[in-house]
């Protein structure tokens, strides 16, 4: 009758283990997505604000009626475009372009990879969860190295910035905390005497 | 004994296009803030050239996933959690979101063509321009690309619901699509 109740109770165990992983790993999977995605669009963003182009030399943009109609726009807003590009330009230290392309290479390549633990974890394979911890954790540090290069940046790209990767850096701290649970959970299941 | 999950090619695809439908609209959201292109301005072109690629390999992945569910399906998926409309609606948003994913990008490639510009595959090969610029059409094409890709959110948004449902259920439908 103990003997039952202990099987049942290990049995649940492993149960909430697995379950635990298995919600961990959707969200690397989901958030992942959405990560790669935006990490890409940086690098689209920072590739096409160049320095030394038009919108820095402050030339009028070509603001047709017939663009402005087709583009649901007003003139303002059409005029506004350009200044939007030079606020960023203008805003951006001299090392901040490459160094903001760089870091979200990483950024694709790491979602990339939380994409395929998060599978993993899905899938509850015990041996995902070091890595898991080192993705979550690497993930982690993209999204400090990006807040500290963004504070060093002008106002404007502040204002632009900040809380997006605040909100990702607090998303990825619950995420490897999440798994360093799991892993410990996981080492300490391997410590129990086998009967 | 059929296979309990999708075929490889089926899982990466599935994968990929969720990816590249994100990327799409994040891009599309920032890209259409750019200053109208001119002889100076000229921050659209990169951009909106590879939207329409994306668009385009979206499409050819989109029939990779569908030809490779056809070819492999997996065994039919029995669940207690699974009540009738719950199936039938899952079905349906999925053939809609299939369907949709293609509207979204045949109208936004007649939008393209229709509005004069040329697309170059992945900047290789000119596609032929067989369409004639005509202002009325690329408005009504790039009226349906837009309401099909607000629906296609929309869509997206169910499914991802659905997913996220049965993972926490954890009634193994979900590994279907994770199971290599």
């Amino acid at each position: 009758m103990t003997e039952d109740m202990n099987t049942d109770a290990a049995h649940s165990e492993n149960q909430a283990k697995a379950n635990g992983s298995a919600c961990l790993g959707i969200m690397a999977i989901v958030f992942g997505i959405f990560l790669a995605a935006m990490h890409g669009n940086e690098i689209l963003t920072h590739f096409v604000y160049a320095p030394d182009t038009a919108a820095i030399h402050d030339l009028p943009v070509d603001c047709d009626d017939d663009e402005l109609e087709e583009e649901g726009i007003s003139l303002e807003e059409c005029n506004l475009m350009g200044v939007a590009v030079k606020h960023v330009i203008l805003s951006s230290p001299d090392w901040f372009r490459e160094f903001y392309i760089g870091l979200s290479v990483v950024g694709v390549v790491l979602a990339a990879l939380s994409i395929c633990v998060g599978i993993l974890l899905v899938d509850y394979r015990r041996w995902v969860v070091t890595p898991a911890v080192l993705t979550f954790g690497s993930l982690l540090l993209v999204d400090l190295i990006a807040f500290l290069a963004l504070i060093n940046t002008g106002p404007l790209l502040r204002a632009m910035y900040l809380w997006d990767v605040l909100l990702w850096a607090l998303i990825h701290l619950s995420m490897t905390a999440a798994a360093l649970v799991v892993r410990q959970s996981k080492y300490a299941q391997s410590d129990e005497p086998q009967d | 004994m059929q296979r309990q999950a999708y075929s490889k090619t089926a899982i990466l695809t599935h994968w990929l296009l969720a990816v590249f439908i994100f990327f799409l609209f994040i891009s599309s959201w920032w890209m259409l803030a750019l200053p109208l292109p001119s002889e100076e301005y000229r921050y659209r072109e990169l951009p909106f050239q590879l939207h329409k690629n994306l668009g385009i390999t979206l499409v050819l992945m989109l029939f990779i996933l569908l030809y490779s569910r056809w070819r492999h399906r997996p065994a039919e998926h029995t669940s207690p959690a699974m009540t009738l409309w719950m199936r039938r609606s899952a079905i349906t948003t999925r053939v809609v979101l299939y369907l949709t994913i293609f509207a979204c990008c045949l109208s936004g490639y007649l939008s393209s063509a229709y509005s004069g510009w040329t697309t170059t595959l992945w900047w290789a090969v000119d596609l032929p321009d067989w369409a004639y610029e005509d202002e009325e059409l690329n408005m009504l094409f790039s009226d349906i690309h837009l309401w099909t890709c607000w629906m296609l959110l929309a869509l997206v948004a169910v499914h991802i619901s659905g997913a996220i449902y049965h993972a926490f259920l954890q009634d193994g439908l979900v590994r279907r699509m994770i199971r290599w």
